[in-house]
């Protein structure tokens, strides 16, 4: 699948609040922990080698859980499959509980569910749509109850 | 660098909502002709095929750091995002129809992460205010740290996360109607620092120019404490290309002969 690498690998290099050294343990078996450069920038958690301007890879922080694992570490589970689960080091309990609220709370659709809690709140208190005068509110991505389902697809020949 | 693909087809493919989908044409790079596919965009990301029902993905945009433009001269009912920066692309679409065009722009540009970022962050305020003033009975914007103080449910609270300090350009703003509302909603009580973090942490070391992100447009405000001034910035300079292209378009029309697009 193609995708806008470049500009992908331009947006890594955003200053982030939320970027450290961590040690990071990939999914697949024999995978030992390494020291990363592991940096927070919108929905993507990138991963570099410590001192090096690309990344060596970018993961979408959507549909996944976030956990702690014990008092310094955390772990990430993609596809709800045990067999990708990711697992960073941290150097302190308080780093750790950082780096879970800052991901749980960087996700696109977390973030989409307090807009519309909010929108509908807001109207509710005060009568009014929050939305409109920014002249979205027909947007189907802020909608309260979005009609459009998506049919589960079947991706397992991509 | 590499994309981890499998959860980005995991995401397209779960039950939450999908944000936009339906048939564009999109500019080859190379031969400049348009070659039609079905993309389906989810929150920042624009994912690409060639019909609706297939399973295999051509490609995926990932929509931060580009803004949204008409370019009418690349074809008639076009648009683009272009990413800015260095090197960096822009990607050029067409709309079988004005409507469509419409509503694919508007689709696009509050589609960033940045920009839901923002708009939570001033929801919240605002829902804040709401709830001070159902509480007091007051009738006035309430400007008091206790609002923000106010304990909420965890999960309540984006405020929190990180900063995405990521330009975007002219993205921000809808298009059609933009005009701020005159009663401020902004508080005046300064922020704890938690909540707004200035500080640069960890950037990865350049040897070439850094691109210039995170630094917002020439404006006399803070657009993180003011997301309806900067939506309204933003519009205006909308509301002038949509102008003028709508004038070049009547233009146009007067003198359009045959397809503007060469679906060869």
């Amino acid at each position: 699948m193609r995708f806008n690498e470049k500009e992908l690998v331009s947006l890594s290099r955003q200053p982030s609040e939320m970027a450290a050294e961590l040690g990071m343990r990939g999914p697949k078996k024999g995978d030992v922990v390494k020291k990363r450069l592991v940096k927070l920038v919108v929905n993507f958690l990138f991963y570099f080698r410590i001192d090096e301007e690309e990344p060596i890879g970018a993961l979408l922080l959507e549909q996944c859980r976030v956990e702690r694992e014990d008092s310094q570490s955390f772990s990430i589970t993609f596809l709800d499959e045990a067999e990708r689960k990711y697992l960073f080091e941290c150097d302190s309990e308080e780093q750790r509980r950082q780096w879970v609220d800052s991901i749980m709370k960087a996700s696109y659709e977390f973030m989409r569910k307090n807009l519309i809690f909010y929108r509908t709140e807001i109207h509710r208190l005060t009568g009014k749509d929050p939305l409109e005068q920014y002249g979205i509110s027909d947007e189907t991505r802020f909608q309260v109850n979005n009609g459009l389902r998506l049919m589960p697809r079947d991706t397992s020949s991509l | 660098m590499k994309l981890h693909e499998k959860i980005l087809t995991h995401y397209l493919s779960c039950t939450s909502p999908v944000d936009k989908e339906g048939y564009l044409y999109k500019k080859k790079e190379r031969n400049a002709t348009y070659q039609r596919r079905w993309f389906v965009l989810k929150a920042n990301l624009l994912f690409y095929q060639d019909r609706p029902a297939d399973r295999h993905l051509l490609g995926v945009i990932v929509l931060e750091g580009c803004a949204v433009r008409h370019s009418e001269p690349d074809g008639q009912f076009a648009f683009s995002l272009v990413f800015e920066g260095p090197g960096l692309k822009t990607y050029r679409f067409a709309a079988g129809d004005g409507q469509t065009q419409e509503s694919w722009v508007k689709a696009l540009l509050s589609a960033s992460h940045c920009y839901l970022s923002l708009l939570v962050r001033d929801l919240g305020r605002q829902y804040e205010e709401a709830k001070q003033q159902q509480g007091s009975g007051e009738s006035r914007p309430s400007s008091s740290v206790s609002a923000l103080k106010q304990s909420t449910p965890n999960f309540l609270f984006p405020v929190q996360g990180p900063t995405a300090v990521v330009r975007v350009g002219r993205s921000f703003s809808a298009g059609t109607v933009l005009q701020a509302p005159s009663i401020p909603t902004k508080v005046v009580a300064k922020k704890s620092p938690k909540l707004w973090p200035r500080r640069n942490a960890h950037v990865t070391p350049l040897n070439g120019p850094a691109p210039l992100y995170g630094e917002w447009p020439l404006v006399d405000f803070d657009p993180l404490e003011d997301f309806s001034k900067l939506h309204d910035y933003y519009g205006q300079e909308v509301k002038k290309a949509r102008e003028e292209w709508l004038r070049s378009r009547r233009a146009e029309e007067e003198h359009s002969d045959g397809d503007l697009i060469d679906l060869g």
